[in-house]
């Protein structure tokens, strides 16, 4: 098993490295430019504009920005040592090949995100300030989807062919179908503005006091925590449905029933258990998207949580904070991959991990 | 006989689909009568309005009877973050909108007029040649430690946006400026190095407390009162900032103008503008900038007031004078004019004056606009009054003289296909705007439909904001629907027309203008040594002569403002200019 996990985790290094490399050749050549962006006022003259972009080292080639964001490492012809060194970043000039070297102690290797251009924060920070309204809002709506979605699911298999079997399936139709927008638009304006019952959007009540009411929190997390927990109960009922079909027709079933076992007993202690193995498949990769945010979600209901910081980040060119949220997601990405296979390992004795 | 069954129920749903033929009729018909009752309430409330914005500039608001009620505190929705909330350092409105209530300012806007008016200055006095200003200061003004608001504070923050350790956007202001002496704490003297007649404006910005920060203006970009101001001399102190959610802040009981009634202020972000009404309907916010569609279900709901004005900007379409395969700087390094390479279909201004006359703008303003909108005629915007051309008409809605203009112009319709051609080349351009500006998408296509009806071949396309403003500053484009915001009180805007701002690449001269009579005009108009109004009204005058007749924009409509906010607030007196002015003055209703 540990021989397992290392081989995986030196695989991942190749694979982060390459994910680096394209997302970020990737996100320099998309048109656009953040000091333009930054900067779009009449008044504000080409010289200003030439200045900002060089202390940014968005003025150098590519790949030198490539080598700048990995390491820390700043190369510039010529000797431009007093331009750049400060208290945190020591420069040397090598006449030989007129070039100046300096280190600012940053970069990815060095596990240093950089900086944002638009809010002068360091990336991390800007990231990890979204973090605990993230996995409240994913974590909240996957644990609904959960409780909903699994029992739906099986009673759905267990009672094949009958009404409620056809409603389950045909709301998880409609549930994976309906786009998130209109329905979370369509809440608001229903639980929020005509019956007032809930509150329309946000975290929690804006108050001049800091003080954390539970009741508050709860009510504001209602409906963004519904609209994720439609499209999961809609995948979950589905796949529960399917594995518990496959699990109801088998030998050990039948013992179970012939045995004289109750119902519930037969169906949530023995079918259940097995059909929740290839959860585990599925497991991995969600607890990866619980920290990647639902964007369209955290834009309506004005949710302060990843997805929206990635796309805002995207639409004002602030590179920093798009390659950090890319390398953040890549490495769970592999972590809950890696996971979700050793947790199926675990489960499942027939599986064995190579 | 299972799947008999299946297959029958298909087929009868299948059935009862297809059967839905006569309901869509019925439908139809409600939608209309829908529409016709939203038009209606919508007109009677603008010439409602129009009246309103007239009576408020005359009635002095009187208090009322009852002393008004302590506490409540006032929620601003917006669709962004405040980045910085730093007055020297910032560049987005979002920040603007919190540092307004923060620092104090040497000299302000009148909320109703946008003229200059006295703040922390109470008065100044210019020098014969214009070019030294005195300023004389309030000594009653604190920060909210005690530390008085004084010529110091001036000095040491616009010596900091000249400092290299600061990066401000903002350099262009003190480079204008050769000096700044402070003989005594409430005396400021600035010396300017030319005479710019919109630079008194540029001394308005927000100042630091100088007694916080170093001398040598190292410690203010990293610091972090850029995102926690310890202190200050607006009417709210700030507590505190959840990013991307909101910004609070708390009554000033030292504010100089009087402790304001409410408790505080707190600036809630809501990016999406359907959830912005939902929440102002609901009460969670009171305050938000409403979109056109948005404004009858905001009539219709009787809690809620609209602040309607003309705001500083204008839409318009950019026509690119010069060849887009071949952009070129409008002067060289010695500032000689470098001839341009003319477009070959836009370059002729009779083509162009053609595009002004195939508009139907009444149904561009009524249908895009939803009436959120009016004519402009040239660059200056009737709020600017003393500068304002009324003499000149916007070109009207007159097909005919479209044809006859493009005919004589040259560009026939030989082959009979619908497009019209001049020396084998057809008349096709391209017209690009942003996409998810609804408002402009709408107007795009209206416009390429309308052109395309007197024989012209236009292709629109809705792209990417960032990628379309590279095309408009590269100059690779042909015509671009794009707007103007913040423009200011000043009629400067030599940005836009001057030689020496068409720079491919950076300049707003991004149409290729080049005109050496209104280069002439503009520097001379803000150059006037004292800037008596008496001696630059005729000068912008004629520049907006020569701008309505080359035609270099398309002035599609000036942008109307909508503020709607709760009625259970007063003291409420918003102008064009500021809606905050007496904040300190706003209370709950009783």
């Amino acid at each position: 098993m540990s021989r397992y996990i290392i081989r995986r985790l030196l695989q991942a290094i190749p694979t982060l490295i390459g994910v680096s490399l394209i997302s970020f050749f990737l996100v320099k050549s998309a048109p656009g430019d953040p000091v333009l962006a930054m900067t779009y006022d009449p008044k504000i003259s080409q010289a200003t504009r030439e200045t900002l972009r060089r202390q940014l080292g968005l003025d150098q080639p590519l790949p030198v920005q490539y080598v700048r964001w990995l390491t820390g490492l700043v190369m510039r012809p010529g000797d431009a040592t007093a331009e750049f060194s400060d208290e945190d970043t020591g420069c040397s000039y090598v006449s030989l090949l007129n070039y100046t070297f300096c280190n600012s102690g940053g970069g990815v290797l060095r596990a240093n995100l950089g900086t944002s251009i638009t809010t002068k924060q360091p990336v991390w920070d800007r990231i990890a300030e979204r973090i605990p309204a993230t996995l409240e809002l994913t974590t909240t709506g996957l644990i609904i989807g959960l409780l909903l979605g699994i029992p739906l699911g099986v009673l759905s298999a267990v009672r094949q062919g009958s009404l409620f079997d056809n409603l389950v399936r045909f709301f998880a139709v409609v549930g994976n179908a309906v786009p998130a927008f209109w329905l979370a638009l369509l809440l608001i304006f229903l639980f929020g503005v005509y019956l007032n019952w809930l509150p329309a959007g946000g975290r929690r009540t804006v108050s001049l006091s800091d003080e954390f009411d539970l009741v508050d929190r709860l009510r504001h997390i209602t409906l963004p925590a519904m609209v994720l927990a439609v499209g999961w109960v809609a995948v979950l009922s589905r796949f529960m449905r399917a594995e518990t079909l496959e699990v109801l027709h088998t030998d050990y079933i039948r013992t179970a029933k012939a045995k004289g076992l109750l119902p519930i007993q037969v169906w949530f202690i023995h079918a259940t258990r097995n059909a929740l193995i290839p959860l585990a498949t599925i497991l991995g990769p969600a607890i990866t998207g619980l920290l990647a945010g639902a964007v369209i979600t955290e834009t309506i209901f004005a949710w302060p949580g990843m997805g929206r910081l990635t796309f805002d980040a995207a639409i004002q060119r602030d590179y920093p904070v798009v390659l950090g949220t890319v390398m953040i997601a890549s490495v769970l990405v592999i972590l809950g991959n890696l996971f979700s296979d050793i947790l199926y390992g675990l489960i499942d004795p027939r599986v064995r991990l190579l | 006989m299972k799947k008999f069954l299946y297959a029958i129920s298909l087929m009868v749903l299948g059935g009862l689909a297809a059967c839905s033929g006569p309901t869509p009729e019925s439908i139809t018909e409600v939608v209309k009568e829908t529409v016709v009752v939203e038009k209606e309430v919508r007109e009677t409330v603008i010439v409602e309005v129009e009246k309103e914005v007239v009576t408020e500039k005359e009635v002095v608001v009187t208090a009322t009877t009852a002393p008004p009620q302590q506490g409540g505190v006032f929620i601003e929705a917006s669709s962004t973050d405040a980045s910085l909330l730093n007055p020297i350092i910032y560049s987005d409105a979002a920040s603007f909108d919190v540092i307004q209530h923060i620092f104090p300012a040497l000299i302000n806007q009148d909320p109703f007029t946008g003229e200059v008016i006295p703040d922390l200055a109470e008065s100044w006095e210019t020098s014969e040649d214009g070019l030294v200003w005195t300023f004389h200061l309030r000594d009653d003004i604190t920060w909210s430690d005690g530390d008085p608001v004084d010529a110091q504070d001036f000095k040491f923050s616009y010596e900091a946006i000249a400092s290299d350790n600061v990066d401000s956007p903002r350099k262009y202001i003190t480079d204008g400026i050769a000096g700044i002496e402070t003989p005594d704490p409430q005396t400021i003297v600035v010396t300017f190095n030319e005479v710019r007649c919109d630079g008194l404006l540029n001394l308005g910005l927000g100042l630091l407390p100088s007694h916080l920060y170093g001398d040598d203006y190292s410690d203010i970009m990293e610091s972090s009162y850029n995102e926690a101001p310890p202190v200050s001399a607006g009417p709210f102190l700030f507590k505190s900032w959840t990013r991307d959610d909101n910004v609070v802040l708390e009554r000033n009981p030292e504010y100089w103008k009087g402790a304001p009634y409410l408790e505080g202020w707190i600036y809630k972000v809501v990016p999406d503008p359907g959830a912005r009404l939902g929440q102002l309907q609901s009460g969670e916010v009171d305050l938000i900038e409403a979109q056109p569609e948005q404004l009858t279900t905001i009539e219709l709901d009787s809690n809620l007031e609209l602040f309607k004005y003309k705001d500083d900007g204008y839409s318009y379409i950019a026509l690119n004078l010069a060849n887009p395969e071949n952009p070129q700087p409008g002067q060289d390094e010695e500032g000689n004019l470098v001839e341009q390479d003319p477009h070959p279909i836009l370059g002729d201004v009779n083509v162009r004056k053609a595009i002004a006359h195939s508009l139907d703008y009444d149904a561009i303003i009524s249908k895009v606009y939803l009436g959120q909108g009016y004519r402009l005629a040239a660059n200056v915007l009737p709020a600017i009054e003393w500068a304002y051309n009324t003499d000149l008409q916007p070109y009207p809605y007159d097909l005919e003289t479209a044809a006859r203009l493009l005919e004589e112009a040259g560009w026939v319709d030989s082959d009979g296909d619908g497009v019209r051609e001049k020396d084998g080349t057809p008349l096709s351009l391209n017209l690009a705007t942003n996409a998810g500006n609804t408002v402009r998408e709408d107007l795009g296509v209206l416009v390429q439909d309308q052109l395309n009806s007197i024989g012209f071949d236009i292709t629109f396309e809705a792209i990417e904001f960032g990628t379309l403003i590279e095309e408009l500053d590269n100059q690779t484009f042909d015509m671009i629907i794009i707007g103007w915001t913040g423009l200011g009180p000043d009629p400067n805007d030599d940005a836009f027309w001057h030689t020496q701002f068409d720079v491919p690449g950076s300049g707003f001269n991004a149409v290729s203008y080049h005109n050496p009579e209104i280069d002439q005009l503009l520097e001379e108009g803000v150059s006037v040594p004292d800037c008596s109004i008496e001696k630059r009204t005729p000068i912008y005058k004629k520049i907006q002569e020569i701008i309505h007749a080359d035609v270099p924009y398309i002035f599609v409509s000036g942008t109307v403002g909508n503020t709607a906010y709760n009625g259970k607030w007063q003291g409420i007196n918003p102008g064009p200019w500021a809606f905050y002015h007496n904040v300190e003055q706003f209370s709950l209703a009783q």
